[in-house]
């Protein structure tokens, strides 16, 4: 999106404090937007609650406990394995 | 010949991140959201077997994931709210100056933050900021326009900011 038709939206702080927030506005809006921002109340506050939502969000990531992967590879194993034996059973032979 | 499942292992494994984060969000319990990931794996790969096969693995995973949720341990997940206490545990590295004042903040509180939004404004949230979707890929895991998933994150966003606000307030003085 250009700046001049970011600029002919309508002024929707929350949409665009999301979008800038999250990286997708093009660098022609950015800029745009950028220089508004000085001058807008509402949407430096909603950008500068968006910036500390979003890294508060990143902060509760968790490390995969240890054991997941193992339990999820043998699960896969045992079930490809288990299909397997049921295609060979059923038709006699190796699919 | 090579194994299906050596090759589906290969594709997904590198998304268990993903999946764990977003399982921890859509149940309540540590073993629950185990088990959640666990039979994602299971689900995505009875579809490799089928040859449902993605063109990228992120969101195809992130969708079994939260159909599973939806479908099998929504009404398990409707218990009181239990937060798991990490003593020691804090929000490090905010290196700005507005979420610098959080640092102190421990994990338990944001988990619990979490834990207050709307389940679509957590699950928003968990597929962009954590997953690192696009709004985009978000819109369609969640099968709802992407003016929404921006308006559902925006609002997840504000809601974990403001809930703090109070903190950052007085450090700030």
């Amino acid at each position: 999106m250009s700046g001049l038709r970011m600029r002919l939206r309508r002024h929707d702080p929350e949409r665009s404090a999301a979008e800038y927030v999250s990286g997708e506005l093009p660098r022609r809006a950015v800029r745009w937007f950028e220089s508004h921002l000085l001058d807008c109340e509402d949407c430096w506050r909603e950008v500068l609650l968006g910036r500390i939502g979003r890294t508060l969000a990143e902060d509760v990531r968790e490390p995969v406990p240890v054991g997941l992967r193992d339990r999820v590879r043998a699960t896969v194993h045992l079930a490809g394995g288990s299909r397997r034996t049921r295609d060979i059973g059923s038709s006699g032979e190796e699919r | 010949m090579t194994n299906d499942h050596d090759a589906f292992l290969r594709a997904t494994m590198g998304c268990m991140d993903l999946v764990y984060n977003l399982s921890r969000r859509l149940v309540r319990g540590r073993e629950e959201a185990e088990d959640l990931a666990q039979d994602t794996y299971l689900a995505a790969f009875r579809a490799w077997q089928d040859h449902r096969r993605p063109r990228r693995v992120e969101p195809w995973l992130a969708t079994i994931c939260l159909n599973l949720a939806r479908s099998r341990y929504r009404a398990r997940s409707r218990r009181p709210i239990e937060v798991e206490l990490e003593e020691g545990a804090t929000a490090a590295g905010l290196d700005d100056p507005e979420t610098a004042a959080l640092a102190s903040l421990d994990r338990a509180a944001l988990h619990a933050a979490m834990w207050r939004l709307s389940e679509e404004q957590r699950v928003a949230i968990t597929l962009v900021d954590l997953a690192g979707l696009s709004t985009a890929e978000a819109a369609k895991v969640m099968d709802t326009p992407r003016g929404t998933v921006l308006s559902r994150l925006h609002r997840g966003r504000r809601a974990l900011a403001e809930l703090l606000e109070d903190t950052i307030q007085e450090v700030e003085r």
